[in-house]
């Protein structure tokens, strides 16, 4: 077992000790916060922006530290069934880069919490007033979780062997208690939003399990669950490629190219079915409230889902050409690339529909001219149905990226390799048909009966997705091989893709952030809370993306101090470290 | 010079995030304003007038205009097109003002054949269209083809009660003497250095408070007193004029009976 020195014991003894303090100072500081007044004023930046800078880096420290565990986990028990130990040293760097971020993390939230107290202690008062129970829990979670992990990152070597299935038994076990953490902050920002079990005036009608249980509480559950594992396969992957650009020796290359290989792979998968769980938010947004669900969409907010649909299309191009950048590493994939400028295509037409507004502010005589705010062309593909037609389209390409990248250096030997390849072809082909279809269907029909088109064209998608995979797996076992990949050869321009996936969905998540908070407008709690501080202006996208871009260059520059700091403990000792690197360069066929 | 790779790394992503921000900035730039609060004080309003205050409240704190278009035929809710002269026609036994007001905090109670039930009740969180607001409100849609007769007494006391931001005046006793707060009022309060009420003069500065028992809440006259700034400024009227320590400047029996005063002010 790992020693856990004396510094690090402080560091650890330290951030517990806060949060208890925190957490019992609530009581107090709710009924503190009835005889203070609404508010307070941060100096020079305002509250607002006080606590949306800190929420939204607490947020980035948090998402990559519940993400990250849930891949490292399956590539340890991958490393573990393989008896392959490149995965378990895989496993313990990602686990490491968590680790380093873990104080951080608890300490933003602190921070966070008095924030809250200190500016906002009606609002505070108000919220502890129905969730109060549920701190108590969270403060449990929160020291399980941070025992665990620390047992599971100290006991890497003390739990290996014949312990291991015990090591793999607390990673998994770490992301349970991750996962039910995530859960409940989860009821608190969403009852913000769509809040349940209370009456108009804001009392306690249906207990707290109502109020936690609103509508939209399990959609975000899902769709920060995904997100998370998203993001900490970008941030892995980030560090990859600048470990690799930072590289001095073609062992290391080749390791850092294998990292950031599966950094993205662990994001693309997540990623395609990421918008799915949008969809559903999206849904009971709308259930919950007609007016929040068209105003987040068609009113103030309009244009930020187009800066949405810039990110996501940058996503889906920059994760396609690292494959494609990918594959020229692999003898053999020659034979693919006569497929990449179609995809080229289908990704750019799909970016370009997406990006295209349905209306846009024009002078009174542009409108005149255009016969009103809609273009009489292009205004049609502003409509969710084309919107929704390509972003599946895009799904089914990216998906098709992968499959030949993962068959880049293999030939299969079964019999019936071409009645499974025409298999595979006519279920994408079907599943692009149906997609189509639907999306063209939804012009002639009302926009109630459309909304129901998505499920559609989405399940089409789902299933071609299972339908490919489940023929490829058994298609190419025990495929023979036209050379092994070359690891560390990939050309350097992408890692700088590793990098834009990562600062692009980081902040999107920004972005997607201040949507969430913005559609309450001048509401703390929606429709029962209202916001009465100065503050209350929701602010315009220009003012939103600085304050993002300046959040997302301080997580960056604390991730990048973290990982520096994190990297000290290491430095004069890799040879005799347990988990020496392994030795990848010219790797085996099975290397994916 | 080679530049080492963490300042590369460093500079790429600051062009990303700085081409991102760009974008943002230079594309339409809309806010979304908290809602002014619309008080009819006094009622001494023309009919041009409501009128005009309806078509501001349908466009902007209403957010009518999200689903219902005039002249154009909307996906989501009814073209509002001729709706002051068709009012009177949608619903046997009611006249245009009942039918319009029901639509208004009643929505569900009729629905236009071919249209989704998503239309929330206007008068409640968080739209909360108080009193005034839906007097002008139904006023601009009959002007919208028909002819405007809706009184403020024809909309329900009821509506808006519970916006927690104004609404209707409903019935309730308070242990204040309304003559000792009426000389509240006139002396160590000052009110009337701004506001009317009734017989008592005042000047301008301040909205007319004539018919504030029939136009707000209790509710809503208690916190104005005691947080003028947190409850908002009535439109038109500048903000952060009306003195914001009454709390501490008033006893609890002067502050009863000054709010006894203005609840008798209909």
């Amino acid at each position: 077992m790992k020693r856990l020195t004396p510094r690090r014991a402080c560091v650890v003894a330290l951030v517990l000790f806060g949060a208890l303090l925190a957490l019992s100072a609530l009581p107090a500081g709710a009924q503190e916060a009835a005889k203070e007044p609404a508010y307070r004023e941060f100096p020079y930046i305002g509250s607002r922006l006080a606590v949306w800078a800190v929420a939204q880096l607490h947020l980035n420290f948090a998402a990559f530290i519940l993400g990250v565990p849930i891949f490292a986990v399956i590539i340890e028990i991958i490393g573990w069934r393989t008896s392959d130990a490149r995965y378990d040293w895989l496993s313990h760097e990602f686990v490491k880069l968590t680790f380093a971020a873990f104080s951080t993390t608890a300490l933003l939230g602190a921070l966070l919490l008095f924030l809250f107290v200190g500016y906002y202690p009606r609002f505070w008062g108000y919220m502890t007033s129905v969730f109060f129970p549920t701190y108590w829990v969270y403060a449990l979670l929160f020291f399980a979780e941070t025992f665990t992990v620390y047992l599971w990152y100290y006991g890497w070597d003390w739990l290996s062997g014949s312990r291991k299935w015990i090591h793999v038994g607390l990673g998994v076990l770490s992301n349970l208690f991750g996962t039910a953490i995530l859960f409940v902050a989860n009821s608190w920002v969403t009852f913000m939003m769509s809040p349940a079990g209370v009456n108009e005036a804001g009392a306690v009608t249906g207990g707290v399990w109502a109020a936690i249980n609103n509508f939209t509480w399990m959609p975000i559950n899902i769709h920060r669950l995904i997100a998370n594992i998203v993001f900490g396969g970008t941030i892995a992957g980030a560090y990859a490629a600048f470990r690799f650009l930072s590289a001095t020796t073609d062992e290391e290359r080749a390791r850092y190219d294998w990292m950031g290989y599966v950094g993205n792979f662990v994001a693309l998968s997540a990623f395609i079915v990421l918008p799915f769980a949008g969809y559903w938010l999206g849904r009971e947004i709308y259930a919950f409230n007609q007016t929040m669900g068209i105003t987040m969409m068609g009113g103030f907010m309009s244009w930020l889902w187009i800066i949405q649909a810039i990110l996501i299309g940058i996503l889906f191009l920059g994760s396609n050409y690292y494959l494609w950048l990918g594959m020229e590493r692999i003898p053999g994939a020659e034979r693919y690339r006569k497929y990449v400028p179609p995809m080229l295509i289908v990704l750019t037409i799909g970016f370009m529909v997406w990006a295209t507004p349905r209306s846009m502010v024009v002078t009174l005589d542009e409108a005149r001219a255009m016969g009103g705010t809609h273009h009489p062309l292009l205004g049609f593909l502003g409509v969710m149905s084309a919107k929704n037609t390509v972003v599946n389209l895009m799904i089914l390409t990216t998906f098709l990226s992968y499959i030949l990248y993962r068959r880049a250096n293999k030939v299969s030997t079964r019999p019936w390799v071409k009645t499974g390849m025409a298999l595979q072809w006519a279920a994408l082909g079907l599943a692009a048909v149906v997609v189509v279809f639907y999306g063209v269907y939804g012009y002639f029909v009302e926009s109630i009966v459309r909304i129901g088109f998505s499920v559609y064209q989405v399940l089409a998608v789902l299933a071609a997705i299972v339908l490919v995979m489940a023929i490829d797996v058994p298609m190419f076992k025990g495929a023979s091989s036209t050379g092994t990949i070359r690891w560390g050869t990939i050309a350097p321009r992408s890692q700088y893709v590793l990098i834009l996936l990562a600062v692009t969905f980081t902040w999107l998540m920004g972005l997607m952030g201040f949507a969430r908070s913005g559609i309450r407008q001048h509401w703390h709690v929606y429709g029962i809370l209202r916001d009465t501080s100065p503050d209350a202006v929701t602010p315009a996208l220009g003012y939103a993306s600085n304050v993002i871009t300046v959040v997302t260059l301080a997580f960056f520059a604390l991730v990048m101090f973290i990982f520096w700091l994190g990297g000290l403990g290491e430095k004069g000792k890799a040879g005799a470290h347990a988990h020496a690197a392994p030795v990848l360069a010219g790797g085996s066929d099975t290397d994916r | 010079m080679r530049l080492p790779v963490s300042v590369k790394v460093g500079l790429f992503s600051i062009a990303v995030m700085g081409g991102y921000s760009y974008f943002a900035n230079s594309i339409p730039q809309i806010e979304s304003r908290p809602p002014q609060e619309l008080s009819l004080e006094g009622g001494n309003v023309t009919p041009a007038q409501l009128v005009k205050a309806g078509e501001e409240i349908f466009k902007t704190k209403g957010t009518c205009e999200i689903c219902h278009r005039i002249g154009q035929k909307g996906t989501r809710a009814p073209d509002l097109a001729g709706v002051g002269g068709r009012a009177a026609k949608m619903k046997p036994g009611m006249s245009a003002t009942q039918y319009l007001v029901e639509s208004l905090v009643n929505p569900n109670a009729t629905i236009v054949e071919g249209y989704p039930p998503i239309m929330p009740a206007v008068d409640k969180p968080p739209i909360a269209l108080n009193r005034s607001e839906l007097w002008a409100l139904t006023a601009f849609l009959q002007s919208l083809g028909g002819t405007v007769e809706v009184a403020l007494a024809d909309i329900p006391a009821t509506a808006g009660g519970e916006s927690g931001a104004g609404g209707a005046a409903t019935a309730v006793a308070l242990p204040g003497d309304p003559k000792a707060g009426k000389a509240i009022f006139t002396g160590k309060g000052t009110c009337m250095a701004c506001h009317k009420a009734g017989d008592v003069p005042g000047t301008p500065v301040g909205p007319d408070l004539s018919q504030i028992a029939q136009i707000q809440t209790p509710d809503y006259i208690m916190k104005k007193i005691l947080d003028p700034k947190g409850m908002g400024t009535v439109a038109n009227f500048p903000p952060g004029v009306m003195p914001q320590d009454f709390g501490t400047r008033l006893t609890a029996k002067e502050y009863t009976d000054l709010v006894a005063f203005l609840l008798t002010l209909k």
